[in-house]
């Protein structure tokens, strides 16, 4: 079945006119990506419009082709300036930038062009199989339980803010107040319109999106006006030559360094709102705990440029599992491509994948071949790049404003867009200078109508509020959420060595196993025994532990 | 007063606009049989929204922060020049666009706005008058003649 789909969708996907437009994607998202202070969202944004005359699959495949090129591309100037080309490259930067420095630029880029490669391709692999197995667990879910999973998205996306749980909070729900001006979805009543008629539809979410995240993001980029004045790289960079053969053999040969972090990687992209921004970090952290030689990482190792490089691109195959599995985003790019699909009346939901198969399994095709254009179009972008990033930061950004102003137009052909874009461009602006995240309130925004419909679906459903409790997922999503909540007083607790931490992963494992062993089936269930056995086993080892440890260390 | 940071002026300022749109949601039309009310969900985020700005509050005064330098407006302008540039550049151009149409505003919000933040050398001028009218011009006929997308014309050329 999943390969008669798959053949079916590579029908649509590799006809000339899909692959001629997925091959301008990758260009533009390795430019993009390449380019420091821009990000793969904004590159996303800025390609939505143009997919608006498209079909759907013409329309994600080319904006899976931008997604996966600037993944790759924010490894360019990591690698030769030290700058990060996106946040999912900072890590790249840390041995990346050495390689290059000792001489080794050409290796250092193969190596993460390879890594790239075999990335994205465990995670399409692991996205073929898991993401109708996931959409089949999604069609269990009842309304209370969609409920939560979107207040546990919430959650998470306020509680990875750096340091901002609170206003990361406060994002989110404020998002959730934006997604209901306008008529309500379900009676039809017009809200907070203020006696303007443009209200009544409330805001359209790609220009609140754009407006957010491109075009705050490009006055955040321009602000310091003798940078914004400079070329964005100073000096002469050669285009290098790659070095693929020994790039391939260092990859097969830290095999285990590129599984590991592909599927960090996909557990990061799995976690709603959870970027690459996040994986590439954990990921050269994970590398560098298991390696035999920590200390010298830091100076041009090459797993650490393979375990950056791999988990960022396999984030993007677990977002895109969330995305349409449950329809949830998995990051800030599937965010958009979520805004893409509503243009054209196609909503994710778990029934997506068997009532849109060839759309569906077109994606996953889409972000396969995207892998493979994005390896042979690198050569040819790295000279693009040279020559772009000689342009001052102001002349592209201002053209790129422009851009965003016509880009939101062609959504509905109606001036109030742009409106909302410089609105919600001076709302995120102001937020990032006050501290607020994005990310949040972005998913606010995009699920704030999938909580108001599950909520009155639950509430007309059974007057019984109990059930957004007692449901085995809904109670797994709320413990979930709470330890998403916890989480940051948790790492300073651990960082602090308050003894309580060391408790936190086992009280995790032990709450988790009460909806696993609720919920229906031999598998999950016994999964649930084996987590509280585990944590009760785990828990009375830490309790001991400091026992036997003190005497040694008094 | 002197507690009264940025932190606290803005939790005040999201309790302020809970409380409007709180008495805004009394507003809302009311639908007969409907299960659930429309007016629900928005007081129950608003709800969540105030109790997170009190915390908010309560954090910002309670909590220590370092020293920092008194506000002066000099000091504002001169960071956020560029960005303000933008915004008012911006807001002119949405302005503008009814009666300009898309491709003149266009080209006259790029030209100005790059010159106002680049400078006004006639090299610069020169450069700046050639990226507005091929980048605009450019994207304008992709959506034009490529796309069919009907971008405004504006009052005065239609």
């Amino acid at each position: 079945m999943i390969f008669e789909n798959l053949l079916n969708a590579a029908d649509a996907v590799f006809a000339l006119n899909n692959l001629m437009l997925m091959a301008l994607g990758v260009l533009a998202g390795l430019i993009a990506g390449s380019i420091p202070g821009f990000t793969i969202t904004m590159a996303v944004v800025l390609a939505l419009p143009f997919t608006f005359g498209m079909s759907p699959i013409e329309g994600l495949s080319t904006m899976l082709g931008v997604y996966v090129g600037g993944l790759t591309g924010g490894m360019f100037a990591s690698i030769l300036i030290g700058i990060p080309g996106t946040p999912s490259a900072i890590a790249t930067t840390f041995d990346g930038f050495p390689m290059s420095r000792n001489g080794r630029p050409g290796l250092a880029l193969g190596l993460g062009l390879w890594a790239s490669f075999f990335g994205g391709i465990i995670s399409a692999i692991v996205l073929v199989f898991l993401a109708p197995t996931l959409a089949a667990i999604g069609l269990e879910f009842g309304p209370w339980d969609y409920f939560m999973l979107v207040c546990f998205a919430l959650t998470i996306a306020a509680s990875l803010s750096e340091g901002a749980l609170i206003k990361g909070l406060i994002a989110g729900v404020f998002g959730l107040l934006v997604s209901s001006v306008g008529e309500d979805h379900i009676n039809g009543a017009a809200r907070f319109t203020f006696g303007f008629d443009t209200l009544g539809a409330g805001f359209a979410f790609l220009p609140v999106l754009i407006g957010l995240f491109a075009f705050s993001q490009l006055l955040n980029d321009m602000s310091d006006t003798a940078t914004a004045k400079k070329p964005m790289i100073e000096g002469q960079h050669k285009a290098v030559k790659m070095e693929h053969r020994q790039a391939i053999a260092l990859n097969f040969l830290n095999w285990l360094t590129v599984l590991r972090s592909s599927l960090i990687g996909l557990f990061i992209g799995l976690l709603p709102a959870a970027g690459s921004s996040i994986s590439n970090i954990l990921a050269y952290d994970q590398t560098k705990k298991a390696s035999k030689t920590p200390e010298a990482f830091g100076t041009g190792v090459p797993q650490g440029l393979i375990a950056s490089e791999s988990s960022n691109n396999a984030t993007a195959g677990g977002a895109l599992i969330m995305m349409m599995a449950l329809g949830i985003p998995g990051d800030a790019v599937t965010a958009v491509m979520l805004g893409a699909l509503t243009i054209h009346n196609i909503a994710p939901s778990p029934t997506f994948i068997t009532t849109q198969p060839v759309l569906a399994y077109g994606i996953m095709v889409a972000y396969f071949l995207a892998n493979f254009m994005t390896l042979a179009m690198t050569s040819g972008a790295l000279r693009v790049f040279l020559l772009v990033t000689r342009i001052p930061l102001y002349i592209l950004g201002v053209v790129i404003l422009l851009y965003c102003a016509i880009g939101v137009f062609t959504l509905n052909n109606t001036t109030f867009d742009i409106w909302t874009l410089l609105v919600f461009g001076v709302l995120g602006f102001v937020m990032v200078k006050n501290g607020f995240p994005l990310t949040p309130m972005v998913l606010g925004v995009v699920l704030g109508p999938l909580a108001e419909l599950n909520l009155s679906r639950s509430l007309s459903t059974s007057d019984d509020l109990t059930l957004f409790f007692v449901r085995p997922w809904a109670l797994f999503f709320i413990v979930m959420a709470l330890f998403s909540v916890f989480f940051p007083l948790y790492q300073s607790a651990s960082k602090a060595g308050k003894r309580w931490a060391a408790f936190y992963g086992v009280g995790f494992m032990a709450c988790t196993s009460v909806p696993l062993m609720m919920m229906e089936g031999g598998f999950r269930t016994g999964m649930g025994a084996v987590l509280l056995v585990l944590a009760i086993w785990l828990t009375i080892n830490k309790l001991r532990a400091p026992k036997a440890q003190n005497p040694t260390s008094t | 007063m002197k507690r009264l940071n940025r932190d606290a002026i803005t939790a005040l300022l999201l309790l302020i606009l809970c409380g409007v749109f709180f008495w805004k949601t009394f507003e809302i039309r009311e639908v007969p049989f409907s299960e659930m009310g429309s007016e629900i969900w928005p007081r129950f985020v608003l709800i969540a929204l105030a109790i997170l700005s009190l915390v908010y509050l309560f954090r910002s005064v309670t909590l220590a922060r370092p020293e920092t330098e008194p506000f002066s407006w000099s000091r504002w302008i001169r960071t956020y020049q560029n960005a303000i540039i933008c915004f008012v550049m911006f807001l002119i151009f949405v302005l503008a666009l009814p009666h300009l149409g898309m491709l003149v505003a266009g080209i006259l919000f790029v030209f100005l706005t790059q010159s106002i933040i680049g400078g006004f050398t006639p090299r610069l001028l020169l450069m700046h008058a050639a990226v507005a009218v091929l980048a605009v011009g450019g994207m304008w006929s992709i959506f034009t003649f490529a796309l069919r997308v009907v971008l405004p014309a504006g009052e005065l050329f239609s």
